[in-house]
């Protein structure tokens, strides 16, 4: 048994031995825990993973004449003005207001520029006040001209964390990064073995209070982060999907760039890569243990990012040994997987950290308080108005055609009906294909006769039991008026089309 | 060598692939194909004694060849590891190394260009 005052004393006078997680692991195969215990004082833990909870408090100072800022823009992002007046909160994720720029520079590369000492332009914008009375300025700002800069991360370095596939037939573009479809890769997130709270399944040697590695500089842990769950399934004491998080605090103009990158997550939105390690006090026999944790022992779920639901199918458990492989078996077939976090990076992090603890430069600290190691759940959001379903659409009779009718009578049938689109159906009733009244003008303007000249075969399709939320994205995403529904055995249920779905708005109005 | 060939209508109903490879006694690799009624286009790895021969035999029959010139380079000032782009890449051009390090292998890529638009710092760009 060890106190954290015993482990400081031993750093102060550098003799302190510190080894990072994945050494850790090593060390206690081959000495066992026990020994492990009495000869390691400190095990760093490191990760570099795209953190999207995240962003910076920066105070501007006072201009003369004073301005009372209600919104803010650096280099074309919007930050948070809603305090005070000189205060605001550059978010990580928040996209350019300029449409032509939009994702791809967005809060966490202003985060970047402004750590790297770029000069960042401040667009403010004020309702003018008798103390403020100032109502737009324009200038520009740097890290060090400016009062404040405080990294403030509501939800970091999540206890393991969902790996992601896609069964569907189109490539998604996700926070998880870019899905190929019918099962075409793996991606995966969090550091395994290295993961800061993987090396604390129970969190009892972190609290509020904890001086950790943030970004190159040191930070605190402020608190458990938002979303922070205490209940998963756990193997050997870890959680086996996403569990707790962590509240970060650090100095924005104390960090080192090689710490910290903005990025953007292709169709999907800019984010920030935080770096960030905790120093685990081995404080006895039982944290030793865990912190030997292996990357073969952390289990984790493959989920189906192709059902945009907030429960998203399991389709396998695994472990880091296996994703790191860099390929996984999924259905028989052999699936290459991708880290969308940094491995070499989180290992920097550790290093970096050991470092800093042998030559003295970074002590541990006591919690101040624990933080919840039971009890906490994620509750959903419900929604007043639940999202209307495909089959909650008024139903009308199934108008169909088959691939070998006539293009005129297809034409007729449009006219008789007044409709624009028609589900093919092949002999045995399935979907064959589409066809809408631009594809009969085409066949006119050509002399093509056939329907099957004509018809789209690929087909883009809605469910029953889908949203029509998603439906409207869907048409949206592929630029199309109308879809068929269809069944799980692709029998053809009706259509459904833009005008179904804003005749369906204009009514709940 | 990688190449794109492209197929015009007129002669997707010819055997002209199946004659090259008895003709010329060629390896031939389809990394890539798209074909329809309305003509197409394949990616292919061609190797053999007599591939300039082959690939004269096939601009003959209509096939339009263009050899494949680019690859992609990553710059290690933007790119940090992160390895999303390797389970994208149809060819398997990019790995992880044993010390994590992110490589590109130049004989394998093909210049798609499916990693440059999925780098989330864009470090990634075409090279001739």
């Amino acid at each position: 048994m060890k106190t954290i005052e015993e482990i400081n004393q031993k750093i102060k006078e550098g003799e302190a031995v510190v080894v990072t997680a994945a050494e850790m692991t090593q060390i206690v195969q081959q000495k066992g825990s026990k020994t492990a215990a009495q000869e390691i004082d400190v095990v760093t833990t490191g990760t570099f993973g795209a953190m999207c909870s995240s962003g910076a408090f920066l105070n501007f100072g006072h201009s003369d004449p004073p301005v009372k800022m209600t919104k803010t823009y650096l280099n074309g992002v919007e930050a948070y003005s809603g305090l005070a007046a000189v205060d605001s909160y550059l978010g990580a994720t928040q996209i350019n207001q300029n449409p032509d720029i939009g994702l791809d520079y967005g809060g966490a590369h202003v985060i970047e520029d402004l750590i790297r000492g770029k000069e960042v332009e401040l667009i403010a914008e004020a309702y003018g006040t008798d103390c403020y009375p100032l109502k737009k300025i324009k200038t520009y700002i740097t890290l060090d001209n400016i009062n404040q800069a405080t990294m403030i991360n509501p939800r970091n370095c999540y206890q393991n964390y969902a790996v992601a596939v896609n069964s569907t037939e189109e490539t998604l573009y996700t926070y998880m990064g870019t899905l190929l479809p019918n099962y075409g890769n793996v991606t995966y997130s969090s550091a395994g073995e290295l993961s800061p709270l993987i090396n604390d399944p129970y969190l009892e040697t972190l609290g509020v209070g904890s001086r950790i590695f943030l970004c190159g500089t040191e930070g605190y842990i402020i608190g458990e982060g938002t979303q922070h769950f205490t209940e998963a399934d756990r193997h050997k004491g870890v959680p086996v999907t996403p569990s707790g998080t962590l509240m970060l605090k650090g100095d924005l103009k104390k960090m080192n760039p090689d710490y910290v990158r903005g990025g953007t997550m292709p169709r999907y939105g800019p984010t920030l890569y935080v770096g960030a390690g905790v120093p685990i006090p081995i404080l006895n026999e039982e944290i030793a243990l865990r912190t030997a944790i292996s990357d073969e022992d952390i289990k984790c779920r493959i989920f189906d990012y192709g059902v945009p639901r907030r429960s998203r199918p399991v389709v396998k458990e695994t472990n880091y040994k296996e994703l790191k492989s860099g390929k996984i078996e999924i259905n028989g077939m052999e699936v290459p997987t991708s880290p969308l976090s940094s491995y070499k990076r989180a290992a920097l992090v550790a290093e970096e950290l050991k470092k800093w603890i042998e030559k003295g430069d970074f002590f541990l600290s006591s919690p101040v308080k624990m933080l919840p190691n039971q009890g906490q759940i994620v509750k959903p959001l419900n929604i007043s108005k639940p999202s209307k379903m495909v089959k909650d659409i008024e139903s009308k009779p199934v108008i169909i055609t088959h691939p070998t009718d006539p293009v005129k009578e297809v034409a007729l049938k449009l006219v008789e009906n007044n409709i624009n689109h028609l589900p093919v159906v092949d002999s045995n009733g399935r979907l064959a294909g589409i066809v809408t009244s631009w594809d009969i003008a085409d066949a006119v303007a050509r002399g093509k006769t056939k329907l099957e000249e004509v018809m789209t075969r690929k087909v883009i399709i809605a469910r029953e039991d889908e949203s029509v939320d998603i439906i409207a994205r869907r048409i949206d995403k592929h630029n199309i008026s109308g879809l068929p529904i269809v069944d799980k055995d692709s029998k053809v249920k009706g259509m459904i089309t833009a005008e179904d779905i804003s005749r369906l708005i204009g009514k709940n109005k | 060598m990688k190449a794109w060939l492209k197929f015009l209508p007129s002669i997707i109903n010819k055997s002209i692939i199946s004659d090259t490879m008895k003709l010329y006694d060629i390896d031939f690799n389809i990394l890539k194909a798209n074909i329809t009624p309305r003509g197409g286009k394949m990616l292919v790895d061609i190797s053999g004694p007599q591939e300039s021969e082959s690939i004269s035999f096939m601009e003959e029959k209509g096939i339009e060849v263009t050899p494949v010139l680019k690859v992609v380079k990553k710059d290690s000032e933007k790119c940090f590891e992160c390895g999303a782009c390797v389970s994208l890449c149809p060819v398997n051009a990019i790995g992880i190394m044993d010390n994590w390090d992110i490589d590109i292998d130049d004989q394998k890529c093909i210049g798609c260009g499916f990693c440059i638009s999925s780098c989330p710092t864009r470090a990634i760009s075409l090279m001739e």
